[in-house]
């Protein structure tokens, strides 16, 4: 179980993460919401290593992970899809797919590559194409994919439907519920809260830096706070008349 | 021995030297770091080579290992130093480290020779030595461009992010293309005092970027093949430009800035360019002659598409 508690992070004087707490276990989804500047791409980036928090606590399954150097969280088990598809286009699919097993057992990788493969056909159909020819719903399971290579037991995926077609959105939510039913936990920010609610077992809903929300999914869909939180204030203003 | 080589000895001593300095601000480049200790390391270099020469009647052979492995472990400190930093101010204190290696090179008493230097540095060096060791250096340096390496130093400078992410230990690299750069930079600099046998402040310092970066820049700067192009290039165009006269600096100005503009990967990157569409045009023969014989496919609109981006990804590599 990966379990944030307490979670600060400033960018210099700016405080972005103001005590967020936050837990997924393997086989469910959390998803992470929350309007621009919220601090959940922060949060994740945190857990992940890549930014250093102020003070709070990362834990998975019991193991302190605060404040480790991002190669070592994979390590832990821990991977992070960042948002935006960011993939090596010039090299093939194979050799992104590759990369992804840095750290991964090297007896276990010929299986994990069955299992992407089997999970993500394309993947199989395209491996010696470069990776920047695929389409953004391709390019997003590769990300997926090459995740998954590094045996996690925590994913912490930022955005997975950002600048998709509306039609692939639900396709690609369907593979993160797909993951976690295999058995990992998610740790999931979203823009797209109707698609990601769907998928969502619980749901945390933050607005400047602060949790106003955490529940599961079915309570999230009728809370005012998570619409003002996913949506912004206007939102709410917008509501009263 | 042809008397081309001979006369021109002094140019070809040049050339190598200068492809050491050149891969020396390459090497980082490629990492994503933009660092030029390695003409700060140069400059050491010469200096420690000289030193050891000079006051340790040191051989040929253990100066230029120990002068560059001491120039990577200062190179190294000052990566360390400087860790934190990315981009133009990463880029600046590295100058400064350059200018401190001169600024040193002058108050350096009896040790360094203050405005005039040292001279005098004659060892056991021989062309044999030099070519031995410059092709020991360009096969390092081509072996970390492929493969695995290749693929994590590519990530590393690409997404230095998403790299850290799948588990590269970025710091690591970084670090690693420090102390890379300072031996590089330091076996050239030794090399140079070993042919020269003479160095001053004035030979090391600012105008030692700008000729690796210049090198780089128009042979190209993710290939160990563009260094080789633009080290030949400016060690032997300033001397056959020596027929211009007094226009020779203009010349040279204008030919860097046409580079510049007009090459933004080198030269280097217009020969792959060129390669790939000569290569293309040979492909579109054979199947216009197929497909007159078969009735032209249906759906040609992916092919093209591919065709038209599969260079272009395959330059970047």
């Amino acid at each position: 179980m990966l379990d944030v508690s307490d979670l600060h992070v400033s960018y210099g004087n700016v405080e972005a993460v103001r005590g967020v707490s936050m837990s997924t276990t393997p086989g469910k989804i959390t998803l992470v919401l929350g309007a621009n500047g919220a601090g959940k791409t922060t949060t994740l980036k945190a857990v992940a290593g890549l930014e250093k928090p102020v003070s709070g606590k990362v834990t998975l399954d019991g193991t302190d992970l605060t404040g480790l150097a991002p190669h070592k969280i994979v390590r832990h088990g821990v991977s992070l899809v960042p948002e935006g598809r960011r993939i090596f286009g010039p090299l093939t699919v194979a050799e992104n797919l590759r990369m992804g097993a840095y750290t991964a057992d090297k007896s276990l990788v010929a299986e994990t590559l069955e299992r992407v493969h089997e999970m993500f056909p394309i993947l199989q159909q395209r491996a010696d194409s470069a990776a920047g020819l695929l389409s953004g719903g391709e390019q997003q399971m590769l990300a997926f994919g090459r995740a998954l290579m590094a045996q996690p037991k925590i994913m912490l995926l930022d955005e997975p439907s950002m600048g998709l077609a509306p039609a692939i959105v639900d396709s690609i939510l369907a593979k993160v519920r797909q993951m976690a039913d295999s058995g990992i936990g998610i740790l999931m920010v979203e823009q797209n809260a109707e698609a990601g609610l769907d998928v969502a077992d619980d749901v945390v809903a933050v607005a400047r830096g602060e949790v106003i929300f955490a529940g599961a999914a079915s309570e999230a869909r009728d809370n005012s706070a998570v619409l003002r939180a996913f949506l912004g204030e206007a939102a709410l203003a917008g509501s009263d008349d | 021995m042809s008397s081309f080589y001979l006369t021109n000895l002094v140019l070809v001593q040049a050339t190598i030297t200068g492809l050491l300095l050149a891969l020396s601000i390459q090497v980082p480049i490629r990492m994503g770091v933009f660092s030029f200790a390695g003409a700060g390391a140069y400059g050491f270099g010469c200096y420690a080579g000289a030193i050891l020469v000079l006051d340790y009647q040191m051989a040929a052979v253990p100066t230029i290992v120990i002068t560059g492995l001491l120039a990577g472990l200062v190179v190294l400190v000052v990566g360390l130093l400087i860790a934190k930093l990315n981009g133009l101010y990463l880029a600046m204190a590295t100058v400064a480290f350059c200018l401190i290696i001169s600024v040193v090179a002058i108050n350096g008493g009896e040790l360094t020779g203050g405005s005039t230097g040292r001279y005098g540095v004659i060892s056991d060096f021989t062309m044999g030595h030099m070519f031995a060791i410059g092709a020991i250096a360009l096969v390092l340096v081509a072996l970390s461009e492929r493969g695995k390496l290749g693929r994590r130093v590519d990530a590393v400078r690409e997404d230095p992010e998403l790299a850290a992410s799948m588990g590269i230990n970025v710091r690591r690299y970084r670090l690693v293309a420090f102390a890379v750069s300072g031996v590089l930079g330091g076996v050239a600099g030794a090399m140079n005092i070993l042919v020269r046998s003479a160095v001053s402040p004035l030979d090391i310092g600012f105008p030692l970027i700008v000729l690796a970066l210049t090198m780089i820049i128009v042979g190209g700067s993710l290939s160990w093949k563009g260094a080789v192009i633009g080290a030949l290039i400016f060690t032997w165009l300033p001397d056959l430009l020596a027929v211009v006269g007094e226009w020779q600096e203009l010349i040279y100005g204008i030919i860097v800035a046409i580079a510049a503009v007009l090459l933004p990967r080198g030269l280097y990157g217009v020969y792959v360019d060129t390669k790939r569409s000569v290569l293309r045009r040979r492909r579109q023969e054979a199947t216009d002659k197929a497909t007159a014989q078969t009735p032209p496919p249906t759906s040609t609109g992916d092919t093209t598409d591919i065709d038209r981006l599969a260079p272009e990804m395959e330059a970047q590599r």
